[in-house]
């Protein structure tokens, strides 16, 4: 009974949601305050569970451990932001913060994202691969480093220099095109799933599946 | 100009004035119609099957029964019409050929989504809580718990998403970092994928496939052309192909035909569109030079 409530509740604010289409309206409102209302709730109840209650809580005063403690002041000292006579204090919390990311992130980004992306930007020696694959090596080769070659600011873009820079727009171009191609296909599908939710499954539960 | 190639002229203007004004509440009425009509009556259009849907295909395949699988869910409801499909086609394939699994939820909205699949896709296998799969929950900031995770699965959750304490869990006293675990899958609705890739992969050797939406699929491409993801899905249509792969007729394939007539739609609506866009243009301008040399004469 539970769940086919929430399957009606789901189907009449879809139809809210879907009715801006034709014009704002109250309908469409109400459903958007209360997508905000709700998601607000759950994500606060759920953060102070996950983080404060699973993290802090229950293993300090639950198992006595004790080392969370400094953690935790830190996490406060963030609080103190709320005020302006205090939120100096919160910059404490905030550079430990900052400095531990950068510490374990900047190393294993350099190496994943860009010196494991250069590696594999340079083409494998012809013989070693297929054809098809090795003109897929250069054209990717060719376009990194044209694009590469637009984005260099130090000289002006004239002769040779425009001229691969022109490349690189178009590799640019194509790219952005490809990323577009994407979101209107990730948009669609997320109409195509409500509109599988209201044609198919609500029947579906209607007619006691 | 002559008199009878007058009225043919002033009806063609109409149309490119119609084109160019014409009301956004038509298109998308067009569009839902585009899109309902296919999934009332499904057309069976094919769908071809692209290389990183078959290496991901063939990263699961490659499981024997008993192996570990972590299935991270890195989504939210916001994309659930585009990766549910995967995470159900995904996770029925595994536990049909007895691979267990070690699911958690690296956003505070996925763990619903989490609960439901898990659930739904167990159910169907016969799969059992605590010895074949478990659910660690949602744990609070997932580029520490990745890391986290290479080192000790059990002190990064000390409990499951039920509480029970995980060293308990007859799965989880086998396995407690990534050495014990064969296979990583996160579907994702964000760049979370390539955090596995980064952290998991990068710093613990850890064999990495992904399911994406499509905005981000262009952003994962360059991992799989390198090596470091070992396959991936791309959008609705990504999992649209791990179905055919399977032979599995799911939620992915029943909304090809769908977004195959959307996506021609669009196109004619993109090419009317910028028809009336440069025929408009050009009578403008062929306007005002008429006017310039009226002027001047």
């Amino acid at each position: 009974m539970w769940a086919d409530l929430g399957m009606w509740a789901a189907a009449i604010l879809t139809i809210a949601i879907f009715s801006l289409l034709y014009r704002d309206n109250p309908f469409y409102r109400a459903a958007e305050h209360l997508l905000v209302g709700v998601s607000a709730g759950y994500y606060v109840v759920n953060y102070f569970q996950a983080s404060v209650l699973r993290k802090f809580v229950f293993p300090v005063f639950r198992q006595g451990e004790l080392w969370l403690v400094p953690g935790g002041i830190l996490g406060l000292l963030v609080l103190l932001r709320l005020s302006r006579r205090t939120q100096w204090i919160s910059r404490y919390a905030i550079a430990f913060y900052v400095a531990a990311w950068s510490g374990y992130l900047i190393p294993a980004i350099i190496q994943e994202r860009i010196l494991t992306q250069i590696v594999g930007t340079v083409p494998p020696a012809p013989w070693t691969v297929a054809p098809m694959a090795f003109l897929g090596a250069l054209v990717l080769f060719v376009g990194v480093v044209s694009i590469l070659v637009y984005f260099y600011f130090s000289a002006p873009q004239t002769g040779a220099l425009k001229q691969v820079s022109q490349i690189g727009i178009t590799f640019l171009m194509v790219g952005f095109g490809a990323s577009f191609g994407y979101t209107v296909m990730g948009r669609v599908s997320l109409l195509i799933g409500r509109f599988q939710f209201l044609l198919q499954d609500v029947p579906a539960a209607v007619l006691g599946r | 100009m002559s008199a009878a190639s007058q009225p043919a002229t002033s009806a063609r203007r109409r149309w490119i004035d119609a084109i160019a004004t014409v009301d956004r509440r038509l298109i998308f009425l067009v569009i839902g119609a585009g899109v309902a009509i296919p999934l009332l009556f499904p057309l069976g259009l094919p769908v071809g099957v692209s290389r990183e849907a078959t290496a991901y295909h063939e990263a699961i395949e490659a499981l024997a029964p008993g192996d570990i699988v972590i299935f991270a869910f890195d989504y939210e409801p916001d994309v659930m019409a585009e990766v549910d499909p995967m995470s159900y086609a995904t996770l029925s394939r595994i536990f049909a050929k007895g691979v267990r699994v070690v699911a958690l939820a690296d956003y505070a909205g996925g763990v619903g989504i989490a609960l439901r699949i898990l659930g739904e896709t167990a159910r169907e296998s016969g799969r059992q809580y605590g010895s074949d799969y478990v659910f660690l929950g949602y744990n609070p900031d997932y580029t520490a718990t990745m890391l986290r995770m290479g080192e000790s699965i059990r002190q990064t959750f000390p409990t499951d998403h039920y509480g029970t304490p995980t060293g308990e869990l007859a799965l989880m006293r086998e396995v407690d970092n990534y050495a014990g675990v064969d296979l990583l899958v996160s579907i994702s609705g964000s760049a979370l994928a390539e955090y596995w890739v980064i952290f998991a992969g990068g710093k613990f050797g850890q064999k990495v496939i992904a399911g994406n939406t499509a905005i981000q699929a262009v952003l994962i491409y360059p991992y799989f052309q390198t090596g470091q993801l070992s396959g991936f899905l791309g959008g609705l249509k990504g999992a649209a192909e791990y179905e055919q792969l399977i032979g599995r007729r799911g939620l992915g394939l029943r909304g090809m035909d769908a977004q195959s007539v959307a996506h021609l739609l669009i196109v004619c609506f993109i090419v009317l569109g910028n028809v009336g866009y440069f025929t408009a243009r050009a009578r403008r301008r062929g306007e005002a030079g008429g006017m310039g040399r009226g002027h001047v004469g």
